[in-house]
């Protein structure tokens, strides 16, 4: 039964265009038969069969209101104009035809009946589309000025955005605040459509709270209705936003509390609150915390990375969204000096190598120089000693270089220093690794590992 | 026409009776279906695409189920190393600091605490119980460390803490199994499982889910824990051993050599290849790839599982008794698996059920001891991986199923001997260290007793949601059609702690 209910429902779309053309093609005859009045049977005919369609389809529209979902409210206004859509043409139809001898259909203007519906069939449609695409979609294509003069409300969402460099001079109420409440609130609060007596949209406004008196307790955000319908559960009637609207985040939250905390103040800065910066971590710009290089690359071509991998080479993309890939010989301890220059095909894509368990010499440098976006290098577990590694320089992206494990030489560790786009290199278990503790200079961090666990008398302890 | 006759040709009339033309047409429709299904089935695939020499196109995974996948998202760490003290342990031991606890030791649990509460063993009302060990802020994050973790005080800075982690779960089985599979109840995917499903292994001689046990005894779940669910089987749990063989049966049997071993396998994979070459079904590949993998498994993993080639001052840092079956060796373990391309290394320590029922339970002794044997070897993982560069790339995970009560066990409403704590999944600690985390965060906070949670309360879904996102996936679209429906991990939950991400 429901299969069939949901059946006729997603037929309404179809079927509200008949009552639609019937309607029309009627008021059309009319105007064009207003003088001879030759057709009046064929009009009342035509406004028969707009009511049978107006009923078909408000049946359809029901089923489709009741399977779908929708909230009562949001099709009200389309479910009763619709039905007195039919209504009135089924009025005309009787008006027509005269069905009735003295009766008080006979009193009313043809052409009262004829506008009424003309202005039903109009309002119903677009009712109807304002609830399938949305309310603003009719006017959305409209440039900016011409909605703002036809009093239409500009909605920016715009997040409250601070910056590290300046984030204290921010005014918390100006700049965070009433950011969040255009972004959350002021869409079913502001002056035109003040759902219950509440405007969100400026100071006056939140200072008169709604019919249930004032939103604010200064200092005290447990008592303000602002900020506890916010933390009320979900499914609560009266939690804010609404259920199906976006909702605040928990770090939105967190502040228009402790902007209550603060006494609402609408003029202070963030600073001379006296704010931590942790409150606002969420609104700072977010860094491309990415390590590997912005920039996009050209695919490596299928064959080239088939037969890398037929060589037993681990290739992958580094991740399903980016050409960028890595390289690792895992599972190919014998790789050499001569193997490197195989990755000729993929040598732009490659952003991390790993030649870590190889045969690979100091020679490899000069290869591995060639690779332009590489980012992470692992030489751990080979012969490297260091010499040549001034070839590197010309690697701008690369970040972190792993020596473990290598015969990395004292002489070659200034020469590293001028790698000055390293952030990370790791060194243990290298010949330099036992006379020198982890250091960061310039901005590099130098990890030489031996970490100890001293021994503890607890260690042997048994209770 | 006798009897017999008529028998017969009734009953064969009562036959073409039976079969009406519905049934014909009924069965005509059957077979235009099956027609149409055979399709669906790639090994007869007679619309399908085939390459050039009228072969079916194979994707790598049809031949190696284990093949390595690139991460839908660019990943933070490449291998998880996850440890899970099997049993419990007590946070009000070991990280969540109660100074309000301990001065209210030894009075009468108030009963609005108990209401509609459930505990395993708690019976009538308990006395609350105030920490059994010293607290120090530890490190420049000043995260509150007990005294039963000293050298893990020193490298509290690496990790963030999650102070506040809930469950619905209060005994042992069904809470494992939610911490490792995202449901209580039998038959889902262990994390490690959908992780080497998602990602596969890059290191081809050495399985991508790698479990290791210590403790004595496995967890109480078995080793549904460790198991695939719907997934395919090859993405299970290999479960190694650090004692013994590391896997059961890897050996050749006694008067096999290992080239009559690899005769066996050629000739067996020769009629494989014959009988792919007839019938074209990727299965039969999957199954050649399995065999010589097993073959390089057998001397690839002794080789890793050997930690006697370590210098002797790793040995030292991570405490390991080699021949034995230890935490200490397993975290060493860990360590190596990881280093090699291991995707999923899961580590279980049993012994944490601390319920003071005897000396080993005691939260003031047992408990203590159990924190010595995971202290200097959880240290050291952290440190290691460091210093080779590992951690950047691995993300580590430390916690039990759930945690345990601020009130003393009264098993059966009686006062027990020793100093217990019941099972209580309400607000519980881990912790994670590794690539992507913040160092020395701490997120969640419970209240005065650690009761309950008041801020940051997380769910065991939301802990898997952060595993995969810093795997480079997005929880919510990594699915898995069974049962009609497709499955994630966290089923219909989580979110992702931005709180304690870098």
């Amino acid at each position: 039964m429901e299969v069939i209910q949901q059946l006729i429902g997603r037929l309404h779309p179809v079927v509200v265009h008949l009552p639609i053309g019937f309607i029309i093609t009627g008021l059309l005859l009319q105007w064009y038969d207003r003088k001879e009045k030759q057709l009046t049977n064929i009009i009342a005919l035509v406004f028969l069969w707009g009511f049978i369609a107006a009923i078909i389809a408000c049946i359809s529209g029901y089923c489709l209101y009741l399977g779908e979902g929708y909230a009562f409210d949001t099709v009200a206004l389309h479910l009763w104009s619709g039905v007195f859509t039919a209504l009135f043409s089924l009025l005309m139809f009787l008006r027509l035809k005269e069905v009735f001898e003295k009766n008080f259909l006979k009193r009313l203007p043809i052409v009262m009946l004829s506008f009424s519906l003309l202005f039903l069939i109009s309002i119903t449609g677009h009712l109807g589309g304002n609830i399938t695409h949305g309310s603003d979609y009719l006017t959305e294509p409209l440039p900016q000025n011409i909605k703002s003069f036809l009093g239409i409300r500009v909605e920016t969402y715009e997040m409250p955005v601070l910056q590290e460099d300046n984030w204290e001079e921010a005014f918390l109420y100006e700049d965070v605040v009433q950011p969040i409440l255009n972004n959350k609130c002021v869409s079913c609060h502001n002056p035109k459509k003040d759902k219950g007596e509440l405007q969100l949209d400026g100071e006056n406004g939140i200072l008169t709270g709604g019919e249930n008196g004032a939103v604010l307790k200064p200092n005290d955000p447990d008592n303000s209705s602002l900020y506890t319908r916010l933390v009320l559960p979900l499914d609560h009637e009266d939690h804010m936003p609404p259920k199906d609207k976006t909702q605040l985040t928990k770090e939105e939250i967190k502040i228009i509390k402790t902007w209550i905390a603060n006494n609402n103040n609408f003029d202070k800065k963030i600073g001379e609150l006296g704010l931590q910066r942790e409150l606002f971590a969420a609104f700072f710009p977010k860094t491309n915390k990415s390590l590997y290089p912005k920039a996009r690359v050209a695919e490596a071509s299928k064959d080239s990375i088939v037969a890398l991998k037929n060589k037993g080479l681990h290739i992958e993309p580094i991740s399903m969204d980016n050409n960028f890939l890595k390289v690792s010989c895992t599972n190919s301890p014998l790789f050499g000096d001569e193997d490197i220059k195989s990755l000729a095909p993929v040598i732009k894509q490659t952003v991390y190598l790993d030649l870590g368990d190889t045969k690979i010499t100091d020679d490899v440098f000069e290869v591995i120089s060639q690779f332009p976006n590489l980012t992470v290098l692992k030489l751990d577990n080979t012969d490297i000693t260091g010499k040549g590694i001034e070839k590197l320089k010309g690697l701008e992206h690369l970040t972190i270089l792993n020596l473990t494990d290598t015969g990395f030489k004292e002489e070659y560790l200034s020469v590293l220093s001028s790698v000055k786009q390293l952030k990370t290199i790791y060194l243990y278990n290298t010949p330099l690794a036992e006379t020198n503790v982890d250091k960061i200079i310039e901005g590099t961090h130098y990890n030489f590992g031996n970490y100890k666990l001293p021994i503890m008398a607890t260690d042997t302890i048994v209770y | 026409m006798n009897n017999i006759d008529r028998l017969i040709k009734e009953k064969i009339e009562r036959e073409l009776q039976a079969n009406t033309r519905r049934h014909f047409i009924k069965n005509c429709v059957t077979g235009m279906g099956g027609l149409a299904l055979g399709s669906f089935f790639m090994s007869c695939n007679s619309f399908g695409s085939k390459n050039g020499n009228g072969k079916i196109a194979l994707t790598e995974r049809d031949v190696n189920p284990l093949a390595s996948l690139a991460p839908p998202f660019p990943a933070k760490v490449k291998s998880v190393i996850y440890l899970h003290m099997a049993g419990a342990p007590s946070q009000l031991e070991m990280f969540d600091y109660k100074p309000a606890l301990q001065k209210l030791d030894g009075q009468l649990t108030p009963q609005s605490m108990l209401e509609g509460k459930k505990f395993a063993f708690i019976r009538g009302t308990p006395k609350l119980l105030g920490p059994q060990a010293e607290f120090k802020q530890e490190g420049e994050s000043g995260n509150w460390v007990s005294n039963f973790l000293p050298h893990f005080s020193k490298v509290v800075d690496e990790v963030a803490f999650l102070k506040a982690v809930n469950t619905d779960q209060f005994n042992h089985g069904p809470a494992q199994l939610f911490m490792q599979t995202g449901s209580p109840r039998l038959g889902r995917p262990s994390i490690g499982s959908w992780v080497t499903y998602g990602l596969g292994s890059e290191n081809q001689n050495l399985p991508g889910f790698v479990v290791l046990t210590s403790g004595g005894k496995t967890p109480d779940a078995g080793k549904s824990v460790w198991g695939s669910g719907f997934l395919p089987s090859v993405y299970q749990g290999v479960q190694c051993r650090s004692k013994g063989d590391p896997v059961l049966y890897i050996e050749d049997p006694k008067g096999i050599s290992r080239d009559l071993k690899k005769n066996t396998i050629d000739a067996i994979n020769k009629i494989n290849k014959e009988e792919f070459n007839k019938y074209s079904d990727p299965e039969i590949l999957a199954r050649i790839n399995q065999y010589e993998m097993a073959y390089r498994m057998q001397t690839a993993v002794p080789e890793i599982m050997n930690i006697n080639n370590e210098p002797e001052h790793i040995k030292e840092m991570y405490g390991v008794q080699p021949g034995k079956e230890s935490f200490a060796n397993n975290c060493l373990l860990a360590r190596k698996l990881v280093e090699d391309g291991v995707r999923f290394v899961q580590l279980y320590d049993w012994g944490w059920d601390s319920h003071g029922t005897d000396h080993g339970t005691a939260v003031d002794l047992g408990l203590r001891n159990k924190c010595t044997e995971i202290d200097r070897p959880m240290s050291a993982l952290l440190l290691d991986l460091k210093q080779r560069g590992l951690l950047d790339e691995t993300l580590v995970v430390w916690g039990g199923e759930f945690g345990r009560t601020p009130m003393q066990e009264n098993r059966e409403g009686q006062e027990m001997a020793y100093k217990g704590r019941d099972h209580h999944g309400d607000a519980f600690t881990m912790w994670m260290a590794g690539g992507g985390i913040k160092k020395g965060a701490s997120h969640g906070v419970t209240d005065e007793i650690g009761y309950s949670a008041l801020e940051g309360k997380v769910s065991v879904h939301d802990v898997h949601a952060t595993i995969l996102h810093l795997l480079g996936f997005n929880h919510e679209q990594f699915t898995f059609d069974f049962q009609g429906r497709p499955f994630r991990l966290t089923d219909v939950e989580g979110h992702v702690i931005n709180e304690i991400l870098a």
